[in-house]
This record gives C-alpha cells, structure tokens and sequence, in this order.
C-alpha cells in the first residue's frame, strides 16, 4: 500500500520561480527514500509540500487515505513528523521539552497554557530519548547540546508524534561525516524497527546508496529518475546533477567518479 | 603589467551625499522656532541670579515627617508595580496578535497594532487626569494609566521580539500538528522569555519615575504630597520629599539595570 501518492505537483512561488513542474510519485508504507538532486532543484518543496508547510499551485499530496488540504493540516501533520538541517529547536527549552512539542497535537489549549502534560506523553518523549540516546540530557537546555545532539532531539521529537511518516530535510548537511553516518543509521533503524515510511533529502550519494531502498532523483522541478538506489550508475547521476541541459560537464563527471 | 592598467575599468559616478543638505534644513527649522517661539537665550543668562536664590530655598531639608514619606513612596511603587503588572498580561495576550508571523489573519494583525498604538500614544498623565476625575482620587487611577499606557510599548516590544524569533522554530513546532496558540506558547514567549523580562523592568522602572509625578494630578502616592507642599512654599518638606523620590527612583534604576545584565 502507498503511504504517500504525489500527483502531479507542481508549485510556483510568489517571485515566479518555478520550483516543481509536475512530479508525480507513490512511497510505500515502511520504505526509505532518499531524493537527491541539485540545489535549487525542488527537494525542500516537494518534501514541504507533503505535510502542508508548501501549498502546491496544482496537483495534490495524498497521505494515507488523506489528501491534504488547508482543512486537515493539523491533522495530516500529527501523523507526518519533520526533521529539519538546521534542526530548530527551541532553544531555550530543555531537551525534554522539546521533544514533549511532539505531543502537542494531543494536547488541549488549556493545558498549552500552563504548560501542562499527561504523565503517558513524559512516558512517549522518555521513549523517544532512550531511541536516540539522550536519556541522560533531558534537562539540559537544547542550545547547549552539540550538533549531532541536537539532531537526536529533533529526531526524538519527530518520534514522540508516533508518526507514519518522517520527512528528514537534509538532516545531515550541518554535520561533520561521523555523525551523519550515524543519523542516517538511526533513522534508518527507525525505518526498519518501527515500520515508518521516512523520506530524507541529501546531498551525498554515498550515503542514498547504502542507506536508501529507492531513490528519487529531481532536476529543476522534474523527476529524472525513480528506481532503487543501486541503479545510481554515472548515467543516471550525470542525469540527475546535470546543470546546463546536455552539455555534460567535466568537472560534474569527476565528481561522481568518487561518488 | 601595463595590459592590465589599461583595461581597469572607472569607478562609477560617486553617489549624491544627502548629509549636508539634511543638515542645513534642521539647522534652519532649529532657527525658525527660536524666531516663532520668541525664545530669548539673554532671559536665561540675567535670570541665572534668580535661579540661584531659588533653589537655595531648598537648602534645608525637613526629613520630621520621614515615616509618612516612607508610606507615601511604598504607595508609589505599588502603583507602578500594579501599573506594570497590568501592562504586562494584556501585552502577552494582545502580542501574538500584532505579530506578522503569528497573527492569524491580516485584519487581526491590524486591529491588535492600531490598539497598542492607540495606548501608546494616551500620555499617561492625560489617562490619569481622565481616571482621576472618573474614579476619584487615589492610587487606583494612577495604575490604570500607568498599565494601559505602557502596554502598548510592552506590546509592541513584545511583538517585534516574537516576530525576530527564527521562522524555521515556528515551522517544526507547527509542522507537529501544533495549534497556533501552541505555537505561541511553546516556540514564540520561551525564545523571548529573558528578553521580554528585560523589557517588563524596564517598562516597571520608567513607570516608578511616572507614578511619582502622577500625584501631581491626584493620582495618589509621594506625588501628591510633593504636589501639597509646593502649593504651601514648604520649601524645606519639598526639598526632603524630592530627595526621597531621586534616591528610590536611583535605587530601583540601578537595581533593574543589575537585574537585566544578569538576565543576558
């Protein structure tokens, strides 16, 4: 069954960039897909756009049995957790807090407002830090954890949702190789563990090649290729990284080499 | 080498500097008002003997009534602490509001920033005198000016901090499944938590300085006593109950600037 059928999206922003041009894709329940492509080729919109942070201008997300649209957002992006590069947490808060904001859609506002929580969601964020290691962190303030650390949190946050879906946005691009290794790994596991749909926009085909079961790959606003990730040959590469139309560039091709 | 040189391109025409010309124009405004307001810098200079004498009645302070000084000024600082408590809760509510990034729809937005305008731009005396006359004399018009006035700067203080709060903070909270108050609540005010302290004892600093001038107009505390004895020529209380004011309106300034170094 296809946790997540893209339609025809396309979206155009307000200054006229043209940042999709009809991408069509299904992603099924528990598999790990990994977009790659070129900056300024569409990733973070169409990732965007599947929990509603990004409106299509024509086309439509459809997750589960749900398509999106401005009336069930809330409700959509309950299910769908999100795990940013620069990983946003709220920095002043303590690591327990952060993850606790997971729980904030089974929240009343009444208890928002005195900052209240059920004694089961400390138990579901408890859970969420043990997944990532950070049980030992808990009180500490986020701004004082390091990267990787913090990238733990934003993944524990997105845990404490017990969500379908993880959307991961360039979750490694802020950290040094050790450590994206080793957040690639985790969410991974949480793919394979807990059966959650994750897809993840990158920047290394080194890393889609062993971690994805199925790679996409966009250039300006078009899928260019859809396959496993072993298909990732240089043909496909050079396809999916090409700047200038036709023209292979040398410098494009030496680069993959080492891919 | 000279290849070089001879394909180096000009620098481009050198932009008007506007300075000069701004500066005339203030210089002269500055002028035309000195001729339209007749003021006359000679007064001060013969009248410098007059002011003398006159602060010179205020020689000998008269500390005898000291307990009811004390008294007076505590009244003082409850009214200002009331006045800034008042601020406070309805800048927190009315804040998200006026804030472009959290503010739920454009009409909201405007009507939340015209109130805080509209509060901020009531002098709190002018509040006071209209408080006094509604409510009788006493401390209670003077917290109510005091608090309306300044929430509106509290407002908008509160406001911009949250609209500087990192986009991408909101965006995970939201992208929870968050409501908008949640939002609010668990990304915008603890992001701006120490900042919107800073800006509340600032607010409750200037507004001890307000509250001892508000007795002027009837609004209670030290003021009115200030205000009795100046009507009496009671120089020497005058003298004892100014020097009470400066003192507390030092301390309160010294310990709020302490108070928001440490909080940064």
């Amino acid at each position: 069954m296809s946790q997540i059928i893209i339609k025809d999206v396309a979206k155009r922003y307000a200054n006229g960039f043209n940042a999709l041009k009809g991408v069509s894709a299904e992603i099924p329940a528990g598999s790990f897909t990994v977009i790659l492509g070129p900056s300024g080729a569409g990733k973070s919109t169409l990732l965007r756009t599947i929990n509603g942070l990004e409106t299509p201008t024509s086309g439509s997300v459809q997750i589960g049995q749900q398509t999106v649209t401005h009336t069930n957002l809330r409700e959509v992006r309950s299910q769908v957790g999100m795990v940013f590069q620069h990983f946003n947490l709220v920095d002043r808060l303590s690591v327990m807090a952060n993850v606790l904001t997971g729980r904030l859609s089974h929240r009343s506002w009444l208890g928002s407002l005195f900052y209240l929580f059920q004694r089961g969601d400390m138990d579901i964020a408890h859970e969420a830090l043990i997944r990532v290691g950070l049980t030992d962190k808990a009180w500490n303030r986020a701004d004082r954890l390091s990267g990787g650390q913090q990238q733990r949190v934003g993944i524990a946050r997105a845990l404490a949702q017990q969500p379908r879906v993880i959307l991961a946005d360039e979750p490694v691009a802020s950290l040094d190789p050790v450590t994206s290794e080793e957040i690639m790994g985790l969410l991974r596991e949480i793919c394979t563990r807990d059966g959650i749909t994750v897809v993840v926009n990158l920047h290394q085909v080194e890393l889609a090649k062993r971690f994805a079961d199925r790679v996409i790959g966009l250039n300006d606003g078009f899928v260019v290729y859809d396959g496993p990730a072993s298909g990732l040959d240089r043909a496909t590469l050079s396809r999916i990284y090409n700047r200038n139309g036709d023209q292979i560039d040398e410098q494009l091709e030496t680069m993959l080499a080492y891919a | 080498m000279s290849a070089i040189e001879t394909v180096r391109p000009p620098l481009p025409k050198k932009p008007f500097n506007p300075t000069p010309v701004w500066l005339t124009a203030w210089l002269a405004l500055l002028w035309l008002i000195v001729v339209d307001l007749e003021l006359s810098f000679e007064t001060l200079l013969y009248g410098v003997d007059d002011i003398f004498e006159y602060f010179s009645r205020y020689g000998s302070p008269n500390f005898a009534d000291l307990s009811r000084y004390v008294e007076l000024l505590i009244q003082t600082l409850a009214t200002a602490l009331w006045g800034s408590a008042l601020a406070f809760v309805v800048a927190v509510v009315l804040a998200p509001f006026a804030a472009r990034n959290l503010t739920p729809n454009a009409t909201v937005y405007r009507i939340a920033r015209e109130t805080l305008n509209f509060m901020r731009a009531m002098p709190d005396l002018l509040l006071a005198l209209i408080f006094v006359a509604a409510l009788g004399l006493g401390p209670l018009p003077g917290a109510l000016a005091l608090g309306i006035h300044t929430a509106g700067f509290l407002g908008k203080f509160f406001s911009e901090s949250l609209e500087r709060v990192d986009a991408g903070i909101y965006e995970a909270v939201s992208a929870t499944g968050a409501s908008r108050l949640q939002v609010v609540m668990y990304a915008g005010w603890p992001s701006i938590l120490r900042e919107a302290l800073g800006y509340t004892l600032y607010i409750f600093d200037r507004n001890v300085r307000m509250a001892s001038v508000l007795g002027l107009v009837g609004a209670g505390g030290i003021g009115l006593a200030l205000h009795d004895t100046l009507r009496m020529f009671n120089y020497d209380q005058s003298a004892a109950l100014i020097i009470v004011i400066l003192i507390t309106i030092l301390v309160i300034d010294y310990l709020s600037t302490w108070i928001r170094g440490k909080l940064n």
